[in-house]
């Protein structure tokens, strides 16, 4: 079940979407496959959980979104991540690499 | 700004629904386009593609379904959506909605009526500034069991000028005064008070003022502030009243104020009053100079000052009386005491409300179980909907929200004709209240009681929907929806709606129990033989203005006259003039001493009540005479003095020796201490109430000790009011100045003096029948869903060769399993509730047998019949019908 891959540590999800986004602005379509090929096939993105984020982020201030068309002359909207966006993900990844890295020296110590 | 941004955003698609939804819709749309290119390019058909995009990436109404549901819109939109669901939902069943709701709305209807007299007698506080503040100060002798009696005036002053911990304090005696020059001559409520009364209770009048220091002193003008319903009913609401005089007893006193209708004085119901300063008092103003061995004050109330704890008033108090003390021996053993004012005003009926309270709380509760059942029942005949709605995908939240919204919407309809109820409630037991309750004009449907009326709504709402909901929202769809035909129905809710009847079963028993023990007290009550004899009597008093008839020898002359004039009148031989009546008036206690015993110690005197009667009394109170003789007409003034004793006080005093020619020294201080020989012994009546042990009686000739006004008792086959129009006759001829007031029938007074018992039987009768009926229902519900599940099953058997009878005695075993366990469960609830009610009940145990073993056999009998048509129905089971049913 694709489901149970996303089954995610409550906030990573909207980590890695921010993540996605930091390297250049994306549609949802585009945000999905970027994080599938990124990830080797290991987070495969419901529709429902990928735009469900999109939406607290979009509401959280973290991105902005923008209607454009796509490189196939369809209309999709592109989203940005904006400066209060970069600065949480700056802390998060900070966070994020201590807290492994912590969990990594318990898993080894045994 | 992102608070800001998520309110604005939340707004945008919930006011603009169909563009919110129209973007998201593109959104999805170009997302799912995309992907399924994707699909294409790998090398699959468009069918193929669009197929494994949906089963990978999740449906779009879905999608949209869970999108949507991220924001706190959504919850508002899903309540509204919930509400109207939930509203079409019982319209489409009006008869389970309108059960529901009328058994809701008489339980919580109920609930709120006796809530707003518990509001207004127990828990709103007193109607003045601070009143916490507000204590009642009596003097108190413990070792002699008195702990609460007036203090004299000399003690008041003393405390009220050396105090340090009062900001104000002040005396009130109440009586009544005739009040003449408007209208027909008639008695007012009158409170006498010390000049700081209106400012212990810091209450500011309507016109004019209060009294100031200056109009307690003597020789000050007489000066007396009225009550607003006395202002308006009297003087017609005479703008000008301030400044001019009324005549009170014969004597002029002058308006100063008007207290507005909202003020009452404490521990007083009356709304027609008149206070005048103390010293301004026919009565109480003599007394001011008294020894203070005579504790009169009715009572002393004190405002504490702001920070000033009990304890260091108590400290203060202890230090003044220890000091009082030793100036006058007469104090010794008297300490001085405090008692916060609300719990003296409320004191002595907490304890009846607050069991009102919880027996309609537990009518309450019946209903709830009763309402869970029906809901148990409909959860199990809905939960194919419920499975549908699950297996669409609703969430386990989302449907235990939806069917709590039912719930809601069918607490808030019962709560809103609940209220209705109340209203009609309120109006209706106020009359019925005795009129002793204290405060009981105050009790009135406000804020606080809708609100109270409102979160008890929710509250039941909670209470009855939670486990009919939760069991439906833990269904499981694959069961549900399966192909296997269901016999019968799952063990979760069957056992819940079991388990439910025996709770009603076994509340129900309580109330029974409790309706049943006040019951038999009551009766017990008014079995009682008053020691007389109360039918055809009829009683009115006569008073006389104490300035103009000022002696006990005019006193005597009147009274003299008034009897001759009276028996004089037909069918009014039987008349008598006499003192406090039993249990109408209650009593004056005197102490006296046994001429020729030894002195008592002091502060521990012997008391009996005292009673002048003229020489007809005793016949027409129908006391019978034990031993000796009665007053004759030879008893006078100048004649030796006599008494009459009672056989309780003979057998008290005199255990073992005759007490006629006995001598006893007592005296009511009008006339002074002497000493009067024991004539005779007359039987015991209950002085005091029905309740109460009959008290030591003491009897003197009214001639001998005239009173300045007294009760009138005429015992005649004639009406009521053809024998008060003879004593107002009478009693007009000679002054016509003069007041008939307070007629009652003595059958009549009897019944006023039970009427707090009486209200309390009734309501908890009431209750009990309630809940009764609520049980039966419950186990009909029970028994005939039972049946109804079970119509398979009963086919079975009778095919099979069961008898009628046989299946009878099957469903009635159920039924009686049911009443059964409810029992045992009941009956211990019944015996730890029934010792919280010991102080109510009179010559019953709470652990009463007899009343135990009636409410579980009415409860059998009950479940029985309510279990007997749907067992009709088990009984007549077609077996061809019963198996093709399912």
């Amino acid at each position: 079940m694709p489901e149970k891959q996303t089954d995610l540590v409550q906030g990573t999800l909207d980590m890695l979407i921010l993540k996605t986004l930091a390297l250049e602005p994306m549609h949802g379509y585009g945000i999905s496959v970027r994080m599938e090929q990124v990830s080797k096939g290991v987070f495969r993105l419901n529709a429902g959980s990928l735009f469900l984020a999109i939406q607290r982020l979009l509401r959280d201030g973290l991105i902005e979104g923008e209607w454009k068309p796509t490189e196939n002359n369809r209309r999709a909207k592109y989203y940005t991540v904006t400066r209060k966006g970069r600065k949480r993900l700056s802390n998060e990844t900070r966070e994020w690499v201590r807290q492994v890295a912590a969990i990594a020296r318990i898993l080894e110590a045994s | 700004m992102s608070l800001l941004r998520d309110v604005a955003s939340g707004l945008r698609s919930l006011f603009r629904k169909d563009e919110a939804d129209r973007e998201l819709d593109e959104e999805l749309g170009a997302y799912l386009e995309m992907a399924v290119e994707d699909k294409i390019r790998q090398g699959m058909s468009r069918q193929e593609a669009v197929r494994a995009v949906r089963l990978e990436r999740g449906s779009v109404e879905v999608t949209k379904e869970v999108v949507r549901s991220g924001g706190w819109e959504s919850l508002v939109q899903t309540c509204w959506q919930d509400l109207r669901f939930g509203l079409r939902t019982l319209r489409k069943s009006p008869g389970f909605t309108a059960v529901v709701v009328l058994t809701l709305a008489l339980g919580i209807g109920a609930n709120t009526a006796i809530f707003s007299i518990v509001n207004a007698v127990l828990l709103r506080p007193l109607p003045y500034a601070n009143p916490g503040q507000l204590v009642i100060v009596p003097e108190a002798k413990l070792e002699a069991g008195i702990s609460r009696a007036g203090m004299s005036y000399r003690a008041f002053t003393e405390l009220r000028d050396t105090n340090r911990v009062f900001s104000a304090i002040a005396g009130l005696g109440g009586h009544a005064l005739v009040l003449t020059g408007y209208g027909e001559p008639s008695e007012v409520s009158t409170v006498a008070v010390t000049s700081d009364f209106f400012s212990v209770l810091a209450a500011e009048p309507l016109l004019g003022r209060v009294f100031i220091r200056g109009d307690g002193e003597r020789g000050a003008a007489s000066a007396a502030v009225i009550s607003e319903n006395l202002w308006r009913n009297r003087f017609g609401a005479d703008p000008g009243i301030v400044g001019r005089s009324i005549t009170l007893d014969m004597r002029a006193y002058t308006v100063i104020g008007v207290m507005p209708a909202g003020f009452h004085t404490p521990f007083l119901n009356q709304t027609d009053q008149v206070w005048i300063p103390l010293v301004q008092d026919p009565l109480f103003s003599v007394w001011m100079t008294r020894p203070p061995q005579e504790h009169w004050m009715n009572a002393v109330i004190a405002r504490m000052r702001p920070g000033v704890s009990t304890t260091q008033v108590q400290a203060e108090l202890d230090t003044i009386g220890a000091r009082l003390a030793k100036e006058f021996p007469t104090e010794k053993g008297w300490a001085i005491r405090i008692e916060p004012l609300q719990q003296t005003v409320t004191g002595d009926v907490k304890l009846p409300l607050l069991l009102l309270l919880g027996a309609v709380g537990l009518v309450l509760l019946i209903a709830c179980a009763n309402i869970a059942n029906l809901l148990l029942s409909r959860s199990t005949s809905r939960s194919k909907e419920i499975a549908i709605r699950i297996a669409l995908g609703a969430g386990k939240r989302r449907i235990v929200r939806q069917l709590l919204t039912e719930c809601a919407i069918l607490g808030l309809l019962g709560g809103l004709i609940g209220t209705v109820v109340a209203y009609w409630g309120v109006a209706t037991l106020v009359p019925l209240l005795p009129s002793s309750l204290p405060r009981f004009h105050a009790i009135r449907v406000d804020g606080q009681v809708l609100l109270f009326a409102l979160a008890l709504s929710l509250a039941t709402s909670l209470l009855f929907g939670l486990a009919p909901v939760l069991s439906a929202a833990g269904s499981d769809p694959h069961q549900e929806l399966g192909d296997g035909a269901r016999v019968g129905e799952s063990a979760g809710p069957r056992r819940a709606r079991a388990f439910l009847a025996v709770g009603e079963i076994a509340l129900a028993m309580v109330l029974l129990t409790g309706a049943g023990l006040l019951m038999r007290s009551f009766a017990q009550l008014t079995s009682v033989n008053p020691g007389f004899q109360p039918n055809h009597v009829v009683k009115a008093m006569v008073s006389l203005p104490q300035f103009q008839y000022s002696t006990p020898k005019q006193w005597a002359a009147f009274s003299e006259e008034l009897m001759t004039r009276l028996q004089a009148q037909p069918g009014m031989q039987d008349s008598a003039i006499a003192g406090p009546l039993p249990i109408v008036d209650c009593c004056i206690s005197l102490a006296f001493q046994i001429v020729g015993n030894p002195l008592p110690q002091a502060g521990m005197d012997d008391t009996a009540n005292y009673v002048p009667a003229s020489p007809r009394y005793f016949s027409v109170m129908g006391i019978p005479l034990v031993r000796g003789r009665l007053f004759n007409e030879s008893d006078s003034s100048s004649s030796p003095a006599v008494a009459l004793i009672s056989e309780a006080l003979a057998k008290r005093y005199f255990p073992n020796e005759d007490p006629l020619g006995r001598r006893l020294m007592f005296g009511f201080p009008a006339n002074g201490v002497v000493s009067r020989e024991i004539v005779g012994i007359v039987g015991d009546v209950h002085d005091v109430s029905l309740g109460k042990e009959p008290g030591p009686m003491l009897y003197v000739p009214y001639a001998q000790a005239p009173l300045y006004g007294a009760e009138v008792v005429v015992r005649s086959t004639m009406g009521t009011s053809a024998v008060v129009g003879a004593i107002r006759t009478v009693t007009h001829a000679i002054d016509k100045n003069l007041p008939v007031t307070d007629i009652l029938s003595l059958p009549d007074a009897l019944n006023e003096s039970v009427a707090q018992p009486r209200f309390r039987t009734l309501l908890l009768g009431l209750f009990g029948a309630i809940a009764l009926m609520l049980a039966a229902v419950g186990i009909f519900g029970v028994i005939s869903y039972s049946v109804s599940r079970r119509t398979h099953e009963l086919g079975i058997r009778v095919a099979l060769g069961a008898q009628p009878r046989s299946v009878l005695a099957m469903i009635l075993r159920e039924t009686l399993a049911l009443t059964l366990i409810g029992n045992a469960v009941g009956v211990p609830c019944t015996i730890a509730t029934a010792r919280l009610i010991t102080h109510l009940l009179f010559n019953v145990t709470p652990y009463d047998l007899v009343t135990l073993a009636l409410a579980s056999l009415v409860l059998v009998a009950v479940g029985a019949l309510a279990s007997y048509i749907p067992a009709r129905r088990a009984m007549k089971v077609d077996p061809m019908v019963a198996l093709r049913h399912e």
